[in-house]
């Protein structure tokens, strides 16, 4: 298995802009779909850790502190 | 559970190298992104190995359980026997060894170092919450009960840590909520790429206290092989293509788990559930990652188990039964068909009996000379031997399950379990209607020739 890249700034960015909305994890994947997989996923958790999102009951993500 | 030295019995990867000799599993070479994976699988005649996911290099097997003949070649056995054979290695469980060289555990990382997003975790459903591994099977111990071995989802979260489905009624739910209440965490272990006899043997809802790895060995006909994981004290299997380490937070049901595409087929609603940190990754040389397609994987994965269910029930009401079948449509659970060597009022004693499993939903029952696996002969014996007013049997005031919308479940309080109104369709031959009547046509002098001889 590949060892771990360094967490891409940019596309934390782009995914906490997503996020100034409520959005579906699939738009999240949608927007970020010409970066690695992998780099989205290391973003996401990055910021999962930073901010508490929230949810509603369709499921859909926003965080109103950004 | 006695300590050998491992030798050689079928893993998750020899399961896919014999599917694939079988014509049920095909390789896909070309570049396959995580995101189009449950698609290409939904589109799939066979089961798929991807063996080049972007980004990765661990390939990503699906579909394996997806239809009654890719779980008849998992596991080895003929398509029409699989509730047969599932109820003798049931009742005929093997202790499991613990061997002390394991092949999940040829690369180990721990602490810091561990980072789910090595996996090629996919995203799977258009709503779903997001990237699930939903081919994991926990194993947990508790003092009383002792292993416990079960299949839950678990949505990425960060690179420690995954949301876990402990939603609903289970051992292992059971165990989290004893140690959420002395605020301690839950050592547990999740293997992902076992075999299909641990698999559905994981997926049985056996009773508290009923060690799954025993099943395992029943349906293996050898016992299952189990090594004592690196960072906590909890046996998993030794030939698993990985295992994730650590321990289910005393968070409590806060984390927000869900939606996920459910195995009733529906997309599920979101959920709160406790956290899953993962300390250590352990896995084979070359891993496999094992994404089980909802819902007829799931489904599938608990159809044989169904099915012995039926004929215990049918046996215990003193009926004759030749065949039961789980149908795909009713998710392998909710919808059966049985055929049977009927006596007079067994038709619907059989009913009645099926319509006691907590999942059946419906029913029908045929008598034996009826094909049940070919839906046009079922349908055949309801048109012909069902009179709709004297052959239905509808049961109201069940126990029902939530994820059922027509049960209205948005409707209960909190902790309140729904009801339900099942029904079974009588479909043998009328008592007081002779067999002649039903006499079937049969092309003449059908046995002298043969159409290929023609073409």
């Amino acid at each position: 298995m590949n060892s771990g890249p360094a967490v891409d700034s940019k596309l934390v960015k782009l995914i906490e802009d997503c996020l100034r909305k409520p959005v579906y994890f699939r738009d999240i994947i949608d927007a970020t779909k010409e970066h690695r997989y992998r780099a989205v996923l290391l973003a996401w958790s990055e910021v999962r850790m930073r901010h508490q999102l929230e949810r509603d009951e369709l499921g859909r993500f926003w965080c109103s502190a950004l | 559970m006695a300590t050998t030295q491992s030798n050689r019995q079928e893993d998750f990867r020899g399961m896919l190298s014999r599917m694939e000799r079988e014509g049920q599993l095909r390789r896909v070479t070309r570049p396959v992104h995580p995101r189009h994976i449950s698609a290409l699988c939904n589109q799939a005649p066979t089961a798929l190995l991807c063996e080049k996911v972007e980004g990765y290099d661990t390939p990503v097997a699906g579909g394996i359980f997806w239809t009654r003949s890719r779980t008849a070649s998992a596991l080895g056995w003929p398509e029409g026997e699989l509730g047969t054979r599932f109820a003798k290695a049931a009742a005929r469980p093997l202790a499991p060894v613990t061997v002390s060289d394991a092949p999940c555990q040829d690369v180990v990382t721990t602490g810091d170092d561990v980072d789910l997003t090595t996996l090629p975790i996919p995203f799977m459903h258009e709503k779903d919450g997001g990237p699930y591994i939903s081919a994991g099977v926990a194993f947990a111990e508790d003092s009383e009960f002792g292993l416990n071995a079960g299949c839950y989802r678990m949505m990425f979260r960060t690179r420690r840590e995954m949301a876990i489905d402990l939603f609903t009624a289970s051992d292992l739910r059971r165990f989290y909520a004893r140690t959420y209440e002395r605020n301690q965490p839950l050592p547990v272990a999740v293997a992902i790429g076992v075999h299909a006899y641990e698999h559905m043997a994981a997926a049985f809802k056996a009773p508290a206290g009923v060690n799954e790895m025993e099943i395992a060995g029943g349906l293996r006909g050898e016992p299952a092989q189990l090594v004592r994981a690196k960072t906590v004290d909890i046996p998993v299997p030794a030939h698993a293509e990985i295992v994730l380490e650590g321990e289910l937070l005393p968070n409590g049901w806060t984390a927000d788990e869900g939606p996920f595409g459910e195995f009733a087929g529906m997309q599920g609603d979101l959920k709160h559930n406790p956290l899953f940190r993962v300390n250590a990754i352990t896995h084979r040389k070359n891993p496999i990652f094992y994404a089980l397609q909802m819902p007829w994987e799931n489904d599938w994965l608990n159809g044989p188990a169904t099915e012995a269910a039926c004929m215990r029930v049918l046996g215990m009401a003193g009926i004759q039964v030749t065949a039961v079948r789980a149908t795909e449509g009713g998710c392998c659970g909710w919808s059966v068909i049985a055929s049977i060597k009927k006596r007079a009022g067994e038709g619907k004693n059989a009913l009645t009996a099926l319509l006691t499993l907590p999942v059946v939903k419906q029913a029908i029952v045929t008598d034996d000379d009826i094909n049940i696996y070919d839906p046009n002969e079922v349908e055949w014996a309801i048109t012909f031997r069902c009179q709709a007013d004297k052959d239905i049997v509808i049961l109201s005031g069940m126990k029902g399950k939530h994820v059922d919308p027509s049960v209205r479940p948005w409707d209960l309080k909190p902790g309140e379990l729904p009801t339900t109104s099942k029904f079974g369709i009588d479909a043998t031959i009328p008592e007081g209607i002779p067999a002649f009547r039903y006499e079937r046509i049969v092309p003449a002098f059908k046995d002298e020739v043969r159409l290929e001889d023609y073409l």
